[in-house]
């Protein structure tokens, strides 16, 4: 029963803004008539936005960028990322890590969301440009994971056997170093996600990357302010939904994360040999907690 | 490595990392779309006006030479002067700082004691009632985004109950002489930073208390409060201390939302004007300056844990 | 002093179902030694713990524990500071962020005889509780240690510091657990001294461990353990010489007076040899290492590990490298098998040069040359099956389709005494012993002209590492292979070796015959590995 609660908080929370930014845009059954803006009811559930426009069908249509434009940017983060890290971990020259790890240490230099302001306007305005700074912001996080796990799984004596057996790179890289840090990866999808979600929905907020008047939560929350003492649902509504959907994500990612790592020793974790020199030094990764999400500061 | 060479060796890398953001930003904002004469030249540019705009901007000037004159400035500490409002950059740095500087001071303040004490209760009492609040709502928490619950709580608080006053409108940069305005800016401030260090304080307190160092320290006769706190918390709070840094240059350069929705003049407001507006020597100054502070930050942060956890002879 | 100082009676501690300790009793009075031996699991770390008053999480304890003169039960420790604790791993139990000066005060803080007024009192009395402590443990009493950090010391220092923490507190009781594992012979002859010489003071010493050479020297009674059931107990010197217990013999059989195999070879070499030489192949040039250099790190951390060092093996033969840790053993080993590149000097085998890196070597020169780890559990995927990674040498190293290999690997499985059983399934469901066998395997199945033997046996109990030295002495007879042995341990050369390299920082300093190494020898590093004392014959090992 409190399992079923625990998982179920988390359930809800997320499935109720996923399914209306999914099904949404179907439901909505073409523009709507404009009338006065700010108005609350008639005929409106939850009244009118600041160009007039019916809020609740706002609502349905403004989901679906916001979750596409994340999950686009973390899957493309990743795709970058890990042949990145694993490429900086393998190589056997010190100044080819250090050259692909440096440039990312850049990216860090400044909070995110104002390195997100400065690319946007660099960029020409759109959703694929959004795609990509937001993965390109949460891209040195990753990679420094991926090379810390390639490293601690490239230093097990596992590889140097493959290599006296004469198994060839690819054969390496791939089938033992890239398969063997997948579980690793995987622990961390949870954070690398929201936190896409947050800068996604931030720079919306801001006006960066998109049109002013787009369907948009985000852009929602911003557009309607002025009206807020007049008609608080145009502001309220989107902005409760991507609370509840930021909280019921990372309540189920953490759920499946503790129910996964829970009871039993987790195979792969073992103490081994570490090359300490290059892991410690190599790019600040300090031994300790898992980094929290970059891409969303603190 | 005494933590005197540590230190100064850590200076030396920051300086140099301050040089190559400096570098890095200045040719991403000449990269910055259209032409900025043209820009500032109204929507009816006749051509003599954008020509002489371009004089005054020294854009007839090549661009390494620009640069070379942009680079000479920093070491005088000139930053130059805004092409919108002829003032100088430092100006509007010295504005945007007495606002950014107050939430941030006030918002550490808060901060790091509420954090550690939540931490450290947690994990002396792991599993209890407080610790599986603490743990579960600091999951949930951790990723809302500033903007949608500085609008709830502005929503709720300001607009319904009108307990606070929703923004900082006609206000200014004295913030402290009203601290009514402070308290919601300060709670979406904490929110995140409180969830994510405490829940490293609390980690790492775990960690340590099952320590074999911890239950030798036991075995050797010494009190349990004596062993908490000189034995357990360093340990416990050394692993916090780079998230605390994180969180420092967040609030000194990176609360752009938070100063948006509650109208706060700060640094981040300062940017987003300056970035509309396309007055690059400001966005520039500005850039260079946040590349100062996170660099400093992160100086401090290292030499502390380097004192907290002195295994970590970590040189970048 | 006739009142014993710890009285265990009918010791049980049980974790679900299982005894780790069953009904063990004894009697330690002070300034005696007594050892507990046995295999690792044996039960001698939880009888030690009980001494202090805990058990491992979810264990039931039954038994009477007394220690001077209070009883001691889980949850209820002996009076603190009355038990010092010398865990086999010190690194664990020193706080990495706290200098060691300071915890030595804190402690002694606590442990101040009386109550005192004045705080300039305290302050010399603590200073010279602290000094005293820290001359006992035999550590230097200068201003520079107690500014150190625990990582800046070494592995023996970090031990003495845990047990000058223990002193400041004046215990009555020591248990040491295992004072003497992955140590070198010098540093063992060391704590050997230091242990005697606190239990003149007037400790009681109770010594777990497996070191059969420690317990001779310092022990004047043992029990042996055997699953957690005491199996014999006397005195020191008549089990160890006349064992009752056929477990007992087993163990002493193990871990032999390296004197003693030396003589015991004498016999049954001297009719191998003469037959490798009938056939003349014994006595061809198979393995050739001229002047090797090698380097660790790069830049201005380079250092040279490996300097100008030569090595010759005919085939068949067994050559041991032997040497303190950090002498460059496993270095010299892996410039061998082109893991490491070594910066100058040639490898040679079979008269033709290999190549200094791996990755410039033909497959027939990777076959040629093989190398088990240390690490066993390390060498293997986590998420492959045992049987296909090891068949995989077969289809790299000589073409074989995967059915070929496969069989081949399990014939060569079956030879190293593993079955399909154990080839079906991830390491994970193997031991430690069973993973280093079939990490021998591995290496056999690329029939290698020469098999390199990373200290593969230490990280093994007595009993392991007596079966996989038998595996290799069986090996070498049947093959015509070369083996080159990486130990520090001179009881396992004494058994295996033909011929004996010693290194010491990066330089051959004595070689020669076995035989004659061991008996005599020359260089005082190698008589340090052998635990030959410098300067008090007859006193260290032989007591």
């Amino acid at each position: 029963m409190r399992r079923w609660l625990r998982w179920g908080i988390g359930g809800v929370l997320t499935g109720v803004p996923l399914l209306l930014a999914v099904a949404g845009p179907w439901l909505v059954s073409g523009p709507g008539a404009r009338s006065r803006a700010f108005v609350a009811g008639d005929g409106h559930p939850l009244g009118t936005d600041f160009v007039g426009r019916d809020v609740w069908q706002q609502v349905l249509l403004g989901g679906r960028t916001v979750l596409l434009v994340a999950m686009l940017a973390t899957v493309l983060a990743y795709l970058v990322a890990v042949p990145w890290g694993i490429a900086a971990a393998v190589s056997r020259h010190r100044w080819v890590d250090e050259l692909l790890m440096r440039p990312l240490d850049l990216v860090l230099a400044l909070p995110s969301l104002l390195l997100l302001v400065l690319l946007a306007t660099i960029a020409p305005s759109g959703s694929p440009t959004l795609v990509a700074i937001v993965a390109l912001l949460n891209l040195p996080g990753i990679t420094r994971i991926v090379r810390a796990a390639a490293l601690e799984v490239g230093s097990r004596p596992a590889v140097e056997a493959l290599r006296l057996q004469g198994e060839g790179w690819w054969r390496i890289t791939v089938g033992y170093v890239a398969r063997s840090i997948v579980r690793t990866l995987a622990a961390d999808l949870g954070t690398r996600f929201t936190g896409a979600l947050y800068l996604v929905a931030s720079a919306s907020f801001l006006g960066v990357g998109v049109p002013p008047d787009a369907s948009d939560w985000a852009v929602m929350v911003d557009r309607n302010r002025p009206g807020l003492f007049v008609q608080p649902w145009a502001v309220l509504a989107p902005a409760l939904l991507i609370v509840a959907l930021s909280v019921g994500v990372n309540l189920l990612f953490d759920r499946a994360l503790a129910t996964r790592s829970g009871p039993g020793p987790r195979p792969g974790a073992r103490p081994g040999a570490r090359s300490g020199a290059r892991t410690e030094t190599g790019s600040g990764n300090r031994p300790g907690p898992r980094p929290e999400p970059q891409g969303a500061a603190p | 490595m005494s933590l005197g060479h540590y230190a100064l060796r850590r200076l030396l890398v920051g300086v140099l990392q301050v040089l190559v953001v400096a570098c890095a930003v200045f040719l991403l904002t000449e990269a910055l779309p259209g032409d900025a004469a043209v820009a500032l030249a109204g929507d009816n540019p006749d051509p003599a006006r954008i020509e002489q705009i371009r004089r005054v901007m020294r854009l007839d000037l090549p661009l390494a030479e620009r640069f070379w004159d942009w680079l000479a400035g920093l070491f005088r500490m000139d930053l130059g002067v805004s092409l919108v409002s002829q003032r100088p950059v430092a100006a509007f740095l010295a504005d945007g700082l007495a606002p950014t500087l107050v939430l941030a001071t006030l918002t550490l303040l808060v901060l790091v004691p509420l954090a550690v004490l939540l931490g450290v209760v947690a994990a002396v009492r792991e599993g209890g009632p407080l610790d599986r609040a603490v743990t579960t709502v600091s999951v949930a928490l951790h990723a809302i985004p500033e903007f949608a619950m500085a609008i709830v709580l502005v929503a709720v608080f300001g607009v319904r109950l009108r307990w606070l006053p929703p923004t900082a409108v006609g206000v200014g940069g004295d913030l402290l002489r009203h601290p009514a305005v402070l308290v919601l800016p300060l709670v979406v401030l904490l929110a995140r930073p409180i969830c994510s260090i405490s829940r490293l304080v609390r980690a790492g307190m775990i960690e340590a208390l099952d320590s074999d160092y911890v239950r030798h320290a036991r075995r050797l006769g010494l009190s349990t409060g004596r062993v908490r706190l000189r034995h357990a918390l360093p340990n416990a709070v050394a692993a916090a201390v780079p998230q605390l840094a994180h969180t420092t240059d967040w609030l000194l350069g990176g609360v752009i939302v938070v100063e948006a929705v509650f109208v706060i003049p700060g640094l981040g407001t300062a940017l987003v004007d300056a970035v509309a507006a396309r007055d690059l020597p400001v966005v520039q100054g500005l850039a260079v300056f946040f590349a100062v502070t996170t660099v400093l930050v992160n100086l401090v942060a290292d030499v502390v844990g380097f004192r907290l956890s002195p295994r970590t002879e970590v040189v970048r | 002093m006739t009142e014993p100082v710890v009285r265990v009676d009918d010791l049980v501690t049980e974790v679900g179902g299982r005894r780790l300790v069953d009904g063990l009793s004894l009697e330690l009075r002070a300034g005696q030694v007594l050892a507990l031996v046995g295999a690792s699991g044996s039960g001698k770390t939880t009888t030690g713990l009980a001494v202090l008053g805990e058990a491992p999480a979810g264990a039931t304890v039954s038994g009477r524990v007394v220690v001077d003169g209070v009883e001691v039960a889980p949850g209820r420790p002996p009076r603190p500071g009355a038990v010092a604790y010398v865990p086999q791993h010190p690194a664990a139990v020193l706080n990495p962020v706290r200098r060691v000066g300071g915890v030595l005060r804190e402690v002694a803080e606590r442990h101040l005889p009386g109550p005192s007024r004045s705080r300039r009192i305290r302050r010399t009395t603590v200073s010279a509780l602290v000094t005293d402590a820290v001359r006992r443990a035999r550590l230097p009493t200068g201003p520079e240690l107690p500014r150190r950090y625990p990582h800046q010391l070494s592995g023996g220092q970090q031990q003495r510091v845990v047990l000058a923490q223990a002193l400041v507190a004046n215990p009555v009781v020591l248990v040491a657990d295992e004072p003497t594992t992955g140590q070198d012979a010098v540093t063992r002859a060391e704590v050997v001294d230091e242990l005697r010489a606190l239990a003149a003071e007037g400790i009681a010493v109770l010594l777990l461990s497996h070191d059969l050479d420690v317990v001779r020297a310092l022990a004047h009674h043992v029990i042996v353990l055997r699953a957690g059931r005491p199996v014999e107990s006397g005195v020191a010197a008549r089990v160890l010489s006349r064992p009752a217990h056929e477990y007992t013999r087993a163990l002493v059989a193990a871990q032999p007076h390296v004197a003693t195999v030396i003589t015991d070879r004498a016999a049954d070499t001297g009719a191998s040899v003469g037959a490798e030489s009938d056939d003349g192949a014994g006595n061809a040039e198979r393995l050739r290492v001229d002047s090797l250099v090698a380097h660790h790190g790069s830049g201005r951390r380079r250092s040279a590990v490996l300097h100008e060092v030569d090595l010759t093996a005919a085939a068949g033969e067994c050559v041991a490298i032997v040497g303190r840790s950090g002498s460059g053993k496993t270095t010299l080993a892996r410039c061998v098998t082109g893991l490491h590149a070594a910066t100058s000097g040639t490898v040679t085998v079979d008269g033709a040069v290999l190549a200094p890196s791996l990755r410039r070597r033909s497959r027939d020169d990777l076959a040629a040359v093989q190398y088990v780890f240390q690490d066993a559990r390390g060498s293997f995927d986590h998420h492959r099956r045992v049987l296909d990674q090891i068949s995989r040498t077969a289809v790299r190293l000589h073409g074989a389709s995967p059915e070929e290999a496969a069989d081949a690997a399990m014939a060569t499985l079956r030879r190293v005494g593993l079955d399909e059983e154990h080839a079906r399934r991830v390491p994970h469901g193997l031991s430690g012993g069973e993973l280093q066998r079939a990490a021998l395997a591995r290496a056999l199945l690329a029939r290698p002209r020469v098999l390199l033997c990373d200290e593969i046996t230490s990280g093994l109990d007595t009993l392991t590492q007596h079966g996989i030295l038998d595996l290799l002495a069986a090996l070498r007879a049947e093959s015509a292979g070369t083996l080159v042995l990486i130990s520090h341990d001179m009881g396992v050369v004494a058994r295996l070796a033909d011929h004996v390299v010693v290194l010491d920082a990066g330089r051959v300093v004595e070689r020669g015959p076995a035989a004659r190494v061991l008996a005599e020898p020359a260089h005082p590093v190698t008589r340090a590995l052998l635990g030959v004392p410098e300067r008090e014959p007859d006193e260290l090992i032989a007591r």
